[in-house]
């Protein structure tokens, strides 16, 4: 494989300090280099707008629950149909579209790596072939913890290492990547037709809070020195006035790693409703805001919503129950034995509801109040809050006060009474965009040890090369070019080799899976004690020895070993 | 302006025609009307003896008429908004889907997903109608919007699920759910039927034959007298369905 030169290029990259220079960039073998080899292949940028690969750090792309929103929604299927063409497989589906379809729509928009929101350990072979069928996107998995029966007894039983050696083994046997906390406690109680409804109000059975789930969790985390921190799904998703439960969780975040945040609280924007009825909801991010201002170890993501139609799904089950009520429409509820659960609808969010315009609101508002974009980051929990095709979008509302003019103009007319996004002045840059998009994700996941999300040399040679000149286009005005830019790059390098160009793809690609194994010693080894591996086979319905991912699901898997301190 | 359409002897007639394109307006406009023969794209002339009579200024004075081996051909008149088709024969599935104007006449049987998702105007299938006849497509949660349909023959299950709007007279017999899921307009069955309108939110649905395993969760509204076919009859009328809080209208003969 020949090297690529990039000439002229406008870069910004967050993490090596580049605030938009223009200046080339080599790449040799699949990482950036300081000089190109001869006989590269060179590419003329022409001042466009280079950004390292895009990450996203929560979406909803592979495994069994998106498969599941994929087969109850045949309508969705019939959406988003492109034709066989090149190496482009066919591809259909709007809010849950096949795996190449996915693949091919964040390629195309300059996205490299992907971070799968949920994984249940016991059905992550699922996830893990379907990894490999999206092959354009590096892969990691959030892994579910919420309901783990082991979690729940170790915290019980306030024995922090014993739950830090239970995610080790998990994670290594489900070759996953992180903690994913989905409304912790809450899934379980589901198990029991309940739910929890702030972060002290204890599990049934377990008698555990979830506020102690979270503690153990973010120490557990801490113990393995995992590259990510706990990824949390809040309590009381959805829920008027559950702004106070978010902020008490915000509480529970001690700062226990120098490097990135010890809490990663996830859509946070169905998290920050205020009122105490559907009537009544009004925004709180400035409350949430504040508190993330003032916590540096804290980061959050958007979970931004967009107008139209889209497909709910989450492990938090007991949440698209109460949809479901809302709705009356078609819903899927599934229960992972002794570990999860989740839950699917499809919903539709219109500017005529005045409700779903509050939630609009509230993610950008979120966005534009936390003044570290370090801190806030760009999502739609996709294909929840609406699917990653509208990010173009939302970076335009993010860049233009008039497109967000524009857009009130459309909305219900009551929504200013309840949120203050149209007081907000600010409009974010370039160098927050990249931040948000990318710099931030590779940060908070922890990634860049394996040379994600930068262009210095060393680094994995993932690029995005947009066709906006920044200094021809102005945001504030030009947002159509801005959401036209972003849709589709000129091309999109993938280690070492373009993979799209101008909205096509020219590749079938090959994409690697991360995850991560903390080694631990012998006697923290879950492999080896005898009471979690008598309760497995008394409780599981599988065997211990059968639940492990075998490496061939992962034909690309790249492991992050860490030194656990047990 | 009158298009026939003859079907030329085809090598293996079971292979699906898909023809979305043989609508009245498209006659009008275009000259390389192409359709999928299997996987194959194909001009239309390869497949059908085309014979053009007489001018048209719009697409209502355009009549197409199909005959000859028809009973493979899938989705013609979709989003066909004006003008009339004429099909001498059967016709294959989802004949005109989402057709919002015009009239279509089938002179023998039509397959499944008959006036699928219809806004407008009006089908009349002399022979019997298959599955799905006047439905909504698969997840869709609102099928005929507007228009009529009428059978003649009989259809078969799931006549009519999630109708929403406009009307479809069935004179022979249905299979299982006539009307199930129905949210608005009027459903006709003139034969037997079995559990009609399981589910249903609105509209209306009169069955002049049996309902065979009539759904228990219909709460008896009375009766009144209904004209069917030039002659009165006294109807048992129903609402429901009450396990959806439904306020349908459920008329079956006493």
């Amino acid at each position: 494989m020949a090297g690529i030169l990039i000439k002229n290029a406008f870069v910004i990259d967050p993490i090596s300090g580049i605030k938009g220079e223009v200046m080339d960039i080599a790449i040799n073998k699949g990482k950036i280099v300081e000089e190109a080899p001869p006989g590269s292949e060179i590419i003329d940028a022409a001042g466009c707008l280079t950004l390292p690969g895009g990450i996203d750090s929560h979406s909803h792309v592979c495994g069994t629950k998106v498969n599941f929103g994929r087969y109850m929604s045949p309508e969705d299927m019939r959406a988003g149909r492109t034709a066989r063409k090149g190496v482009m497989h066919v591809t259909s589906g709007y809010s849950v579209p096949t795996t190449f379809g996915n693949s091919y729509r964040y390629s195309t928009m300059g996205y490299t790596t992907i971070l799968e929101g949920a994984m249940a350990p016991l059905e992550a072979r699922h996830t893990h072939e379907e990894f490999t069928a999206t092959p354009h996107q590096d892969m990691l998995a959030n892994t579910l913890f919420d309901g783990n029966w082991s979690i729940m007894e170790a915290v019980q039983e306030k024995d922090t290492r014993r739950a830090a050696a239970v995610v080790a083994w998990v994670l290594a046997a489900a070759k996953g990547f992180a903690i994913k906390l989905t409304n912790p406690g809450g899934t379980e109680a589901w198990g029991w037709g309940e739910d929890v409804h702030s972060v002290h109000d204890p599990v049934p059975k377990f008698g555990v809070t979830p506020a102690e789930i979270i503690s153990t969790m973010i120490r557990a985390n801490e113990l393995l020195n995992l590259p990510h921190s706990v990824h949390l799904h809040c309590n009381n998703l959805g829920v008027p006035g559950n702004y106070q439960t978010t902020l008490d969780t915000i509480e529970l975040a001690p700062d226990l790693n120098r490097e990135r945040q010890s809490l990663y609280l996830t859509h946070v924007q169905f998290h920050s409703y205020g009122g105490s009825t559907w009537r009544d909801i009004c925004s709180k991010s400035e409350d949430i805001t504040r508190a993330v201002n003032n916590r540096p170890q804290v980061v959050m993501d958007m979970g931004q919503i967009m107008f139209g139609r889209t497909t709910t799904m989450t492990a938090d089950g007991p949440m698209e129950f109460k949809l479901y009520m809302l709705h009356h429409n078609k819903w899927s509820n599934h229960d992972v034995e002794l570990e999860t659960g989740s839950g699917i609808i499809p919903v539709y969010y219109g500017r005529k509801s005045l409700v779903n315009c509050v939630m609009w609101s509230i993610g950008l508002e979120l966005a534009l109040l936390t003044r570290n974009p370090w801190q806030c980051l760009l999502s739609t929990d996709s294909p929840n809050g609406a699917p990653f095709v509208k990010y173009p979008e939302i970076i335009a509302l993010l860049m233009s006060r008039r497109l967000r003019e524009n857009e009130r103009r459309m909305i219900d007319p009551r929504t200013e009474h309840f949120v203050p996004l149209f007081a907000i002045e600010r409009e974010l840059d370039w160098y927050e965009i990249a931040v948000m998009t990318r710099a931030a994700q590779a940060k908070a996941l922890g990634i860049t040890r394996i040379g994600k999300g930068y262009l210095a040399p060393g680094a994995e040679a993932d690029v995005a090369i947009f066709s906006i000149r920044p200094d021809q286009v102005d945001p504030s005005v030009d947002y159509q070019q801005v959401m036209a830019g972003f849709s589709r790059t000129r091309y999109t390098i993938k280690r070492g080799r373009i993979v799209a160009r101008d909205g096509e793809v020219v590749v079938e690609g090959a994409n690697s899976t991360i995850w991560t194994k903390a080694i631990v010693p012998d006697a923290y080894d879950m492999s080896l004690d005898p009471e979690f591996r008598k309760k497995f086979e008394q409780y599981y319905t599988v065997r211990m020895s059968n639940y492990p991912v075998q490496d061939v699901y992962l034909p690309r898997g790249v492991r992050i070993e860490t030194e656990a301190q047990l | 302006m009158r298009v026939v359409l003859k079907t030329r002897p085809r090598e293996k007639p079971r292979i699906p025609i898909e023809a979305e394109e043989i609508i009245p307006q498209n006659f009008l406009r275009k000259d390389d009307i192409t359709v999928y023969y299997g996987n194959k794209e194909r001009s239309l002339e390869d497949l059908f003896f085309v014979t053009i009579e007489g001018p048209a200024v719009s697409p209502d004075q355009v009549e197409v008429v199909l005959t000859g081996e028809t009973g493979m051909i899938k989705r013609v008149g979709e989003y066909m908004n004006a003008g009339r088709i004429i099909i001498e024969g059967d016709i294959g599935m989802h004949c005109g889907n989402f057709m919002s104007a015009g009239e279509i006449v089938i002179r023998g049987n039509a397959d499944a997903w008959l006036g699928r998702e219809m806004r407008g105007g009006r089908i009349l299938c002399e022979g019997n109608a298959g599955h799905y006849c006047a439905a909504g497509y698969r997840g869709e949660k609102r099928g005929m919007r507007g228009g009529t349909v009428e059978v003649k023959g009989n259809a078969g299950d799931f006549t009519a699920e999630y109708l929403s709007g406009g009307e479809v007279i069935i004179h022979g017999n249905c299979g299982d759910l006539p009307g199930v899921e129905m949210r608005g307009g009027t459903l006709v069955v003139g034969g037997d039927c079995a559990r009609p309108c399981g589910n249903m939110t609105g509209g209306t649905c009169m069955v002049f034959g049996k309902a065979r395993q009539f759904l228990p969760t219909f709460r008896s509204n009375g009766s009144q007298e209904v004209e069917y076919a030039g002659k009165r009859y006294r109807m048992n009328t129903f609402r429901g369905d009450v396990a959806n809080r439904g306020k349908g209208t459920l008329m079956v003969r006493a």
